[in-house]
């Protein structure tokens, strides 16, 4: 073991000696060369051999909860003034593949943020909420550079490292770079990368970057993809794809000015200033697969404690002083949010939760990372206006699906966005109320469901949910198949196998798959398993199809019996007297699109009688009969409005006797803006 | 302050003093917006007369509802919607540039305006008008499109400020001064209004030369006047608002029809109460002295109004004959 371990040293040294002389850059921005020096991580190794700590500093659990794949330390500078960073990082993989690794592949990520690469031509082709293009300024571009690379007991394998583009065959994307060893690793041992790399930070895109003396460092550090299925699973960066990674351990110290308010992944293990007028701040994080941070020099910071199933949780909102009053909203939902979460899904095990306010018009807001989460809001927000809550709780709910539940977000992106916006309908609804949980102000409401439901109506035949995050048609269908669409299949679903059978089945697939990287069937058939129920012919359609759904009452109609008698001949009846007319009526039911779905319908009559009816859809319409003395008033699909993956709403019933009230009422809104607009040009212009 | 309240006072009488005339284009302003807003409403009619989802709509304002009635197909077009709103709003600019020389007539006038010379100085004056719309359209265009554009840069140099707050003040600030200049730009045109209504003047020119020159020379009480009266506007509006929002039920349809036209009968107070101020200006400072048209020997024809003293037999103001008015009912 001595003598191994002398061996392992001398070897370390030699490859270090050779990776200074023979370094080289592997991306085509040139950059300022990085710090030679290796690092000098915290928990290294232990002497004699290469493992994966099994701390739990970070978790309030005894034992680790993940299987640890990777152990990441990295020591990193980061200047300021030009949004660099220079950083060591070394990383320990361990081969559980179960058969021995020639190559390994790395993200990149902010390599993404330079003008040929195939982020940007996507965004620029769907448009980006981030960037306004044809304004880019190469100063706001990102890159990242990987100056040296050393494989313990391979030497430097910098020269090996090769740009690859596994999604579209762009060349000039260098978002994953790939790693061809000297050497295979064998199964089931550990393999530790030394990896020197410098960073220009983006002014933000995607949620990371710089903006004014604001930076969100989100994707970028090297990391390692993920064996998956008997290969390695590494995607390019796309416009609207997110990550996927290998739970494990970090442990990252950040330099930074001492003026500077740090927040990050994990927990703070120390803050030491240097003689330089910087200070390190060091973090360390258990069973997760990814690692945020954030600087500002102006962040107002607020502490709190959430005692959780599992422990205390330290919660720290660290806000924008112009948003400081709305602190205590940002402390409300989250504490609202994580009692759903422990209660209806599962526990959250992790020791803190970092909730950042980020910088104004930053293209920072709404993003989650492991413990760590960007909310958005602004000066001006009335309570009555629920965006605040609404991202807050949806990041939030990412720390289970995404955090813990690891999905590839490449491949599968509803099962991250999806679920959660299923469950930030449902979480949302439980606490700002089913109708309001959005908008609650100046007599406007909107509803969560109705939200979510819009946005997948507006794209609803263009793609289907279980599909490439990347092969969407737009990123305006990205966005309402994935979040939208899901979270109404989800809760039709709901009324298919019941609302408690449904709340049973998304804790058992979180007590199941956490701490994991579950398939698309995994939650299918949890769901069928839970409920017992074969719903193929539902997933087929709503999951792996595109298929609409819309149906429609498309006649109403009574007509007296012997209406061939001749009106003079009829006996009216006497006005208050019983009406014994019988009426032949008819209520015919059309399934306008190719979403087959059985469909519950009720008739109401005259009388008072409501019938219900069932009618499978099988076949495109159906029609139903009755004889009686009462005439139809109403037909309605749907009646306990459970179904709602249906496009159109407004079809879904028909009323005998017009309603013109409602038109009157938007008619009044409309007239009286008409009228204004129009007095405001005459004062103007007259 | 005293020039100030007289100006507001005399403005504000005349303008109480021919109430019809709010009426009227009031009434004019909702019809022209009943024909922009149908294509709205017979849209509006198809879809939600026959569904229980229109019920939302009743018991508060469900922004989902409406934003899924805009989506469907058969809706049609947004701008199916608000073309025919824009084109009869314009119509009513149109209107009111035709009408005001009568209105203008009126206000100076210490009797009531026969319609026949209400009308007769409309059509007499239209040509004037439109030749100092177009003037004002110009002047008013290039500098309200500098002021913005500078407003803008101003703002978009203030976004790279630390300070959140800083290009929302800024623009509110620079919308205050944008406002300020706009509205000595429009009493400066709305006195050339006047004294080519009021001097009978065919030379548009030499009224807005003799605008300008008043503008500047009283910009201080003139500007206050405007201001005070938009603020009623806004106070107008503000509260019209805030009455409909809080007293009026969700599902009262007359409700809220009523206290939206009341809200906007009263939004066009303010507006003629300002053109009221300009004729009362005009009678102070800018009305040629009657002795100096007597000198002169003028015609009947060029005699201007003489806004104090009510004659027995009154002499129309900007009528050429000398016949005496019919009192219209």
């Amino acid at each position: 073991m001595t003598t191994r371990r002398k061996i392992a040293l001398l070897a370390l040294f030699v490859l270090g000696v050779t990776a200074f002389v023979t370094r080289k850059t592997v991306t085509a921005a040139p950059q300022a060369a990085a710090p030679a020096k290796a690092a000098e991580a915290p928990n290294s190794a232990p002497s004699g051999g290469l493992s994966i700590p099994d701390t739990t500093l970070g978790v309030n659990s005894s034992t680790p909860m993940s299987q640890r794949i990777v152990h990441y330390e990295i020591d990193a500078r980061y200047d300021a003034t030009n949004h660099t960073i220079d950083a060591n990082e070394v990383l320990t993989y361990h081969n559980l593949t179960g058969q021995p690794l020639d190559h390994f592949p790395f993200h990149l990520y902010q390599n993404a943020f330079q003008p040929n690469a195939t982020w940007v031509r996507e965004a620029k082709r769907d448009g980006s909420r981030d960037t306004a293009y044809d304004h880019w300024d190469p100063k706001e571009y990102g890159s990242e550079e990987i100056t040296s690379l050393e494989v313990v007991g391979q030497g430097d394998l910098t020269k090996n490292l090769q740009y690859i583009s596994p999604d579209d065959g762009n060349k000039d994307d260098k978002t994953v770079a790939d790693l061809k060893l000297s050497k295979p690793i064998a199964p089931n041992t550990f393999v530790q990368f030394k990896i020197a790399f410098h960073e220009q930070m983006p002014e933000t895109q995607a949620r990371s970057g710089w903006k004014r003396d604001f930076l969100l460092g989100g994707q970028w550090f090297p990391k390692v993809g993920v064996f998956w299925h008997g290969a390695w699973n590494c995607h390019q960066y796309h416009a609207t794809t997110e990550f996927f990674a290998d739970f494990g351990v970090y442990d990252v110290k950040l330099t930074v000015p001492q003026n500077e308010v740090v927040g990050a992944s994990g927990v703070e293990v120390s803050d030491v200033n240097n003689p330089d007028g910087t200070k390190t701040v060091t973090y360390h994080g258990d069973d997760i697969h990814d690692f945020a941070w954030t600087v500002s020099p102006r962040y107002k910071v607020k502490e709190a404690t959430y005692q959780s199933q599992m422990g205390p949780i330290k919660l720290r909102f660290m806000m924008q002083p112009a948003h400081w009053d709305q602190v205590d909203r940002h402390e409300k939902i989250t504490r609202e949010t994580l009692d759903h979460f422990e209660k209806w899904y599962g526990p959250y095990p992790y020791k803190t939760l970092t909730v950042v306010d980020p910088e104004p018009d930053s293209a920072a807001e709404g993003m989650e990372y492991p413990t760590f989460i960007t909310g958005g809001t602004s000066w001006f927000m009335p309570e009555g206006l629920r965006f605040p809550e609404v991202v807050v709780e949806h990041e939030f709910g990412h720390q289970y699906w995404y955090g813990m539940v690891a999905t590839n977000e490449f491949e599968d992106a509803w099962m991250d966005e999806g679920i959660n916006s299923y469950t930030e309908v449902k979480v949302l609804d439980d606490i700002l109320g089913k109708n309001t949980s959005m908008i609650n102000w100046a007599g406007m409401t909107l509803g969560e469901p109705a939200e979510q439901r819009l946005s997948y109506a507006s794209v609803a035949d263009r793609d289907a949910m279980a599909q490439n995050a990347y092969d969407y048609y737009s990123s305006n269908s990205y966005g309402g198949i994935t979040y939208g669409k899901t979270a109404s299949v989800l809760l039709t679903l709901e009324g298919i196998i019941g609302e408690d059978i449904m709340a049973k089945a998304m804790h058992t697939y979180f007590m199941k798959y956490r701490f994991t990287h579950p398939t698309k069937e995994d939650f299918l058939k949890t769901i069928e398993e839970v409920s017992g129920k074969d719903l193929r012919w539902y997933f087929n359609q709503a999951v792996y199809g595109s298929p609409v759904l819309d149906y429609e009452v498309s006649q109403v109609d009574s007509d007296p019996v012997n209406w061939y008698v001749d009106k003079k001949d009829k006996k009216e009846p006497k006005k208050g007297a019983k009406d014994d007319t019988v009426y032949q009526s008819y209520v015919a039911l059309r399934r306008k699109t190719d979403f087959v779905m059985p469909v519950e319908v009720e008739i109401k009559f005259d009388n008072g009688e409501k019938i219900r009816e069932h009618w499978d859809g099988q076949s495109r319409w159906t029609r139903f009969s009755y004889q009686k003395k009462a005439k139809v008033v109403s037909a309605e699909i749907d009646p306990d409005h459970t179904i709602q993956l249906d496009r159109n709403n407004f079809n879904n019933s028909f009323v005998v006797d017009a309603n013109p009230k409602p038109t009157y009422k938007l008619s009044t809104y409309w007239l009286f803006i008409t009228q204004w607009v129009s007095q405001a040009m005459a004062w103007w212009a007259v | 302050m005293n020039s100030n309240k007289g100006l507001l006072s005399s403005g504000f009488s005349m303008v109480m003093r021919n109430k019809r005339y709010i009426f009227w284009f009031w009434l004019l302003n909702l019809t022209l917006a009943e024909f922009g807003t149908a294509a709205f409403r017979r849209s509006a009619h198809a879809i939600l007369d026959h569904s229980f989802l229109s019920d939302k709509l009743m018991h508060s304002f469900d922004i989902g509802v409406v934003v899924e009635l805009l989506q469907r197909p058969e809706f049609g077009r947004t701008d199916s919607m608000t073309s025919p709103a824009l084109y009869f709003g314009f119509l009513f600019f149109l209107f009111t540039a035709i009408f005001l020389p009568g209105v203008f007539a009126g206000y100076a006038s210490t009797y009531r305006l026969p319609r026949e010379e209400f009308f007769r100085t409309c059509g007499r004056n239209l040509w004037r008008f439109i030749r100092i719309m177009i003037i004002a359209g110009i002047v008013m265009g290039a500098i309200t499109a500098g002021l913005f554009a500078l407003n803008g840069a101003i703002v978009k140099k203030a976004t790279e400020s630390t300070n959140e707050v800083l290009p929302f003040a800024l623009q509110m600030i620079g919308f205050t001064v944008i406002f300020l200049i706009m509205t000595t730009l429009r009493i400066w045109f709305d006195l050339a209004e006047a004294d080519t209504v009021l001097n009978d003047q065919r030379a548009v020119r030499k009224s807005i030369a003799a605008a300008f020159k008043h503008t500047f020379s009283s910009l201080g009480p003139l500007v206050t006047t405007y201001v005070v009266s938009t603020l009623a506007a806004v106070a107008f509006l503000l509260g019209g608002l805030s009455i409909w929002m809080n007293l009026v039920r969700p599902d009262s349809i007359i409700g809220a029809f009523v206290i939206a036209q009341i809200t906007l009968g009263l939004l066009l107070i303010p507006r003629f109460w300002q053109r009221g101020i300009a004729v009362s200006y005009w009678q102070q400072h800018m009305q040629a002295p009657v002795a100096a048209v007597q000198a002169t020997e003028a015609t009947p024809v060029v005699t201007p109004p003489a806004p104090v003293a009510a004659p027995p037999e009154p002499v129309p103001v900007v009528s050429g004959s000398s016949n005496p008015p019919e009192e219209t009912h």
